[in-house]
């Protein structure tokens, strides 16, 4: 058995932030992750970080009305004006921890431009600033001595009088299992993009944190929200990040117009995700597209300015298909992304369960709403990861002596044991691909009740086969094959709330659009969805729905 | 993956497994065949054969995209991201693959190796920001072409294929390898850090630090992002020497060749053994006796007055209008 | 075909009968050449180690001379060909640093334009004479001698620089020569690797541990003999390898490591003596009369 203060599961941005802030307060924090930190999917964020600069003229209000109106006005504004208000201190934080961040002819942080927003305040490295930045963190866990489990899976969260007291997880390198006892929990496990086919997302994005947290339960809130990036390369489904827009790339049809001028004449390629998903996908349907595609024209930001800002994207265009840039416009099409649904969260990463935090990807705060803009995942994780950090240290001084006892482990040992167990059946990879077709195809950019019923129907049929899947390999060491089983049933946990949250949603908003409702309404709906796991209900799901918290902005019509 | 062509490619793997648990420390070959889209990449052809055929192959793999580090290994006896090896580059004509895990490094399962020499290497460089002040407010001033220049090393994603293929490591752990030197360049580098004395001066000194380097190149070669380690280590080379650490051997046989050019134009292979070795050094010097000797049995002792290239005044002249410019 | 010859250092110096040998090989095969007698060395990449932009300007001043005569490089030792194609490299890509580099060698009266190419010994038979027309002035069959190929780091690392990508046959020049006269490619994984040669001064355990592996092991799996392009790689493999074998293993230095043009030799039916056989650290004596056994054509 492991004890500590502060167990914080997931070793990316806002699990390694959260970290930081922990240590530096002198509590005892490790953390747990199933991959090395520096493995984390933060490492994929390309593009760059926001956050306004007074002294450089910007204001928090600007950046949060940006945010608000790129939410399509479902982001709860009190936690917006946190991020907002934080940000600024947030990004100049990691700049002074070494973050190599691009500068202007003054040597101070310099800008590109990003999506959703008039006012350039999203600050970059090339196009590697997740991966930039996760790096310095992890350099700085390194300089605090930082305890991490490596490599070890959570299978759940121990619970004890509604209360979260630890973990049960595998050290994935020898097989055996332990209790690490923790007397807060901090869950800042990524988001879900496996739970979708094709997706931007690494292999590892399985919505764990996000279901053990339901199954602890906590509520999921908007699920329904997924998004989409625009630009998605072609047959691999690599992301190509919307900086290249932000740098001044247009989006072409067939006939090489610029098309984003019929949705969004104003703002045009760096519209809000959302928007230019869908007037691609438009594209793309009625056949002004090329083989499923539109196309990103870089060609006339020229060759020097393309391998100094966006370096990264050149290279995947070049080694994955073999694409110039410089030369060719690239092919591209939307891609499921990044989930603004997650656990539910207040502004300091708390959770309905005492003792259970979450920020990063697998929360919902909520600061991004209905639709995401670029550059806002990584604030997020940086300020609410430091937040959860905060708090965390401040619950537990009220917590007691850790428990002693290994129920939990005893009946996770005995689960996982019966799933090795099971009789030659299906393979897990192909009911993941099932389902995960089933999702994209059911809740895609454009959606409607058939689709999203044919997305319930899909997956009752593969909850059908959970009971049936088996695992091959047997053995202890480095068992991938019983990981992906137990992935597999995270994803579906997180695939009920998001067909349930659609189906429930009767409108239009952000990332959430209906066909067959196009329309926002406001007055009815002006609510988050929060999906709760409940055996007792049909489809295991039972609905709720809360409020938006609305401070200075009135919601208006969005118009790009 | 997004939709297959009904076109498919048959890609032959023949993979190295291990498992502690069952074979006793044995290794042993395995192989697969799969039918996969002609466009694949190694990795996609083993994450086929993980998810239809072999459950039991372990292996690292996450982002698909060259960014997250997980899947290096060795293809074709080369360490190679296999996200970004694309089947048609290694195996044009549908030859069989092999695949192993990355060297120099202990095996934990089949292709999965233990990250701990790659991360204890890393460490030895104290590899984080030393600044010696903090700004009293906003963030430090720097160039962007500060920045920008950083961004070779800044592009490592401690796959560990340099630490996997470099030479030295092959006969001597005690190296800190080419990932670490290129992490610790990055620090000299960088404007901000107040420490770069201290840092050229330890790995000059230390067993095992930036003088060890064969110049094998591998590291270049075998570097899926472009850092080229090896010509890291070149610079800090340059540096350390140009920060007055001239303790080294290694120093001394530059020095001693850059000198031997200057005067004779030509390289004076003896002057550069003695030289390297140090007059002073005795023992040194006593150990390149057998060699001397045998060569000059043999009658192929470089001679004792060089020889120089013709005209090699020309040579000296441009040394002066070189060491003049600087 | 008429080449500007650069020997290199150690060819004209611990090496001589790699220079004996080559001269005796391209007469042989009528190869006209020029020495350049007033270029000087290559640096070797160590002299680049101090200041590598003085190494540049005098391997472009060796480019500059041999453009001046209209002719292609040709040199004997791998470590030349990779410090002089990249130096080659830097400069036709960059035509600021060239500018850079001519302005010193303007004094001499000497401007390089980017045209100069060059090539190993070992490249330009295979690519400009072509191994039919070597094979030709053979007058035995290697038969049944196993030759362990040893590249050099320098001949096969950077690709790019060294122009693989036009030139595939680069990759396999080696095994190519040994298949073409007559004889089996012992093949083994350090063929590519490093010699030890330029930490000898430096850490000289470890190079006496690459000499030791890459020796042994080729000797392990039944090599004749070990053939190499690169002078250097020579000097450690072959003169350093009883100190090594000893230190490492705990045997004797029983693998010969020959020159390209020394192979070359044997196939068309020169004497020891001729290419400096004898001259050797590592006892070239059972190869030799292996060699001299094989049946001659006329």
């Amino acid at each position: 058995m492991y004890e500590h203060d502060v167990l914080i599961i997931g070793g990316g941005l806002a699990g390694l932030r959260a970290a930081v802030e922990v240590t530096r307060a002198g509590a005892d924090v490790a953390v747990i992750s199933k991959v090395h930190p520096v493995r984390s999917h933060s490492n994929a964020a390309q593009g760059g970080i926001n956050a306004p600069l007074t002294d450089r003229g910007d204001e928090w209000e600007g950046h949060a009305y940006d945010t608000i109106k790129g939410s399509d006005f479902l982001a709860d504004q009190d936690a917006v004006e946190v991020m907002s208000s934080e940000a600024g201190e947030a990004v100049l934080e990691l700049e002074r921890m070494g973050v190599i961040f691009s500068r202007g002819d003054d040597g101070k942080l310099g800008t590109r431009a990003f999506g959703g927003q008039k006012v350039a305040r999203t600050f970059f490295v090339g196009a590697i600033t997740g991966s930039a930045i996760l790096h310095v963190l992890f350099e700085q866990s390194l300089k605090l001595g930082l305890n991490v489990y490596e490599e070890w899976f959570v299978t759940k969260l121990i619970i004890e009088d509604g209360v979260c007291r630890g973990v049960v997880a595998i050290d994935l390198k020898s097989g055996e299992m332990h209790t690490i006892r923790a007397k807060a929990v901090i869950m800042a496990a990524g988001g879900a993009g496996r739970v979708f086919e094709p997706s931007t997302n690494a292999l590892i994005c399985t919505g764990d944190g996000l279901s053990l947290a339901y199954r602890a339960g906590v509520p999921l809130m908007d699920m329904e929200m997924i998004q989409y990036h625009p630009t998605t390369l072609a047959r691999t489904g690599i992301l190509m990040s919307e900086a290249a827009r932000g740098e001044g790339a247009y989006l072409l049809n067939a006939s090489g117009e610029r098309f984003m001028e019929k949705t969004a004449p104003d703002y045009m390629e760096l519209a809000s995700r959302d928007v230019v998903s869908r007037a691609e996908q438009t594209e793309i349907d009625e056949g002004r597209g090329i083989d499923g595609n539109v196309l990103l024209d870089l060609r006339h930001l020229g060759r020097s300015y393309i391998e100094a800002k966006l370096g990264y994207l050149q290279e995947v265009s070049v080694e994955f298909l073999g694409i110039d840039m410089a030369e060719q416009p690239v092919p591209v099409q939307p891609g499921m992304h990044y989930i603004m649904g997650g656990i539910k969260t207040d502004v300091d990463g708390a959770t309905n369960v005492p003792g259970l935090y979450a920020a990063g990807e697998c929360a919902n705060v909520s600061v991004h709403g209905a639709n995401r803009l670029g550059a806002n995942s990584l604030l997020d994780t940086v300020v609410f990861g430091r937040r959860s950090g905060v708090h965390a240290v401040e619950y537990i001084k009220g917590v007691g002596a850790h428990s002693k006892t290994e129920e939990d482990l005893a009946s996770e040992k005995a689960r996982l044991q019966a799933l090795l167990d099971r009789p030659k059946g299906e393979r897990v990879a192909t009911i993941r691909d099932d389902m995960a077709r089933g999702m994209t195809k059911g809740i895609g950019v454009f959606r409607d009740q058939t689709s999203m019923e044919g997305a319930l129907e899909n997956l009752k049929n593969v909850k059908s086969r959970m009971g049936g899947f088996s695992i091959e390999n047997k053995g202890k060491v480095f068992n991938t094959d019983l990981m992906f089983g137990l992935e597999l049933e995270f994803m579906i946990d997180c695939a009920d709330a998001v067909v349930a949250g659609a189906l429930t949603r009767k409108e239009s908003r952000g990332a959430h659009f209906r066909t067959d409702i196009t329309e926002r309404d406001d007055e009815n709906w002006l609510k988050h969805t929060l999906m709760y796991q409940d055996d007792e209900a049909e489809t295991g799901v039972r609905v709720e729905t809360s409020d938006v918290k609305i401070t200075q902005w009135e919601p208006v019509k969005r118009v790009y | 993956m997004p939709d297959a062509k009904q076109e498919t490619m048959n890609v032959k793997l023949k993979v190295k497994r291990y498992d502690p648990a069952d074979s006793g420390g044995k290794t042993w070959w395995q192989e697969y065949e799969v039918d996969i889209h002609p466009d694949s990449t190694v990795l996609d052809s083993l994450i086929e054969v993980r998810e239809q055929n072999d459950g039991t192959l372990a292996m690292r793999c996450a982002c698909r995209a060259s960014i997250c580090g997980s899947c290096g290994m060795k293809v074709n006896g080369t360490a190679k991201l296999v996200c970004k090896t694309r089947v048609v580059d290694v195996a044009p004509n549908g030859e069989q693959l092999i695949i192993e895990p990355m060297g120099n490094q202990h095996v934990v399962k089949d292709l999965v190796i233990s990250l701990d020499t790659f991360f204890s290497q890393i460490k030895r460089v104290e590899p984080f920001l030393q600044p010696d002040h903090v700004p009293a407010q906003g963030e430090y001033i720097a160039s962007n072409s500060s920045m920008e220049n950083l961004l070779t090393s800044m592009n490592c994603i401690m796959c560990g294929c340099c630490v996997s293929d470099c030479t030295v490591l092959e006969v001597d752990s005690n190296f800190i390898g080419p990932a670490a030197l290129a992490k610790a360049w990055r620090f000299t580098e960088d404007p901000r850090d107040g420490k770069r004395d201290e840092r050229l001066k330890t790995l000059n000194d230390e067993d095992g630090g930036m003088w060890d380097c064969t110049r094998c190149m591998k590291c270049v070669d075998v570097c899926p992002k472009g850092v080229a380690p090896m010509d890291r280590i070149m610079e800090l080379r340059e540096a350390a020497i140009e920060a007055g650490n001239t303790n080294t051997s290694g120093y001394r046989h530059t020095e001693s060749f850059y000198n031997s050019v200057k005067k004779n134009g030509r390289l004076d292979e003896t002057r550069l053994a003695i030289d390297s070795a140090g007059w002073t050094n005795l023992p040194r010097l006593l150990d390149l006796a057998p060699i001397g000797i045998a060569a000059m049995r043999k009658g192929k002792l470089p001679p004792l007055m060089p020889h120089k290239s013709e005209d090699n005044q020309k040579v000296k002249d441009l040394y002066k209008s070189v060491e003049d410019e600087s | 075909m008429k080449y500007a010859f650069y020997p290199g250092c150690v060819a004209r110096g611990g090496a001589p009968e790699l220079y004996d040998s080559a001269l005796a090989v391209m007469e042989r095969l009528g190869i006209e050449h020029v020495e350049l007698t007033k270029a000087a060395c290559t640096g070797a990449g160590v002299l680049q180690e101090k200041n590598l932009k003085m190494g540049d300007i005098l391997n472009v001043r060796t480019f500059a001379m041999a453009e001046q005569m209209g002719l292609p490089i040709m040199v004997l030792c791998s470590t030349c060909q990779g410090v002089m194609s990249q130096a080659n490299h830097r400069v036709k890509k960059d035509p600021e640093y060239l500018a850079e580099v001519n302005k010193h060698l303007a004094a001499e009266g000497l401007e390089y334009k980017g045209t100069t190419s060059v090539k190993h010994l070992l490249w330009a038979l295979i690519e400009d004479i072509g191994l039919e027309k070597l094979k030709e002035t053979f007058t035995r069959e290697l038969t049944g001698m196993n030759m362990a190929p040893f590249y050099g780091c320098y001949m096969v690392r950077p690709t790019d620089a060294l122009e693989f990508k036009a030139n595939p046959t680069r990759e396999t020049s080696l095994e190519d020569l040994i298949e073409a006269v007559g004889g089996t490619v012992t093949d083994f994984a350090g063929k590519t690797a490093c010699c030890g040669f330029p930490i000898l001064f430096i850490n000289q355990a470890n190079s006496m541990k690459m000499v030791a592996n890459h020796t042994g092991t080729a000797k392990d799996l039944g090599a004749d003999a070990m053939v190499t392009p690169c002078p250097l790689c020579h000097l450690n493999l072959d003169g350093y390898q009883p100190k090594a074998r000893k230190q490492v293993r705990g045997d004797k230095a029983d693998l010969p490591v020959i020159h390209v043009p020394q192979l070359i030799g044997l196939a068309m039916g020169m004497s020891e003596k001729a290419l400096g056989l004898q001259k050797h650290i590592v006892s070239t004596k059972e190869i030799v009369r292996k060699a001299e056994a094989l049946p001659t054509r006329v």
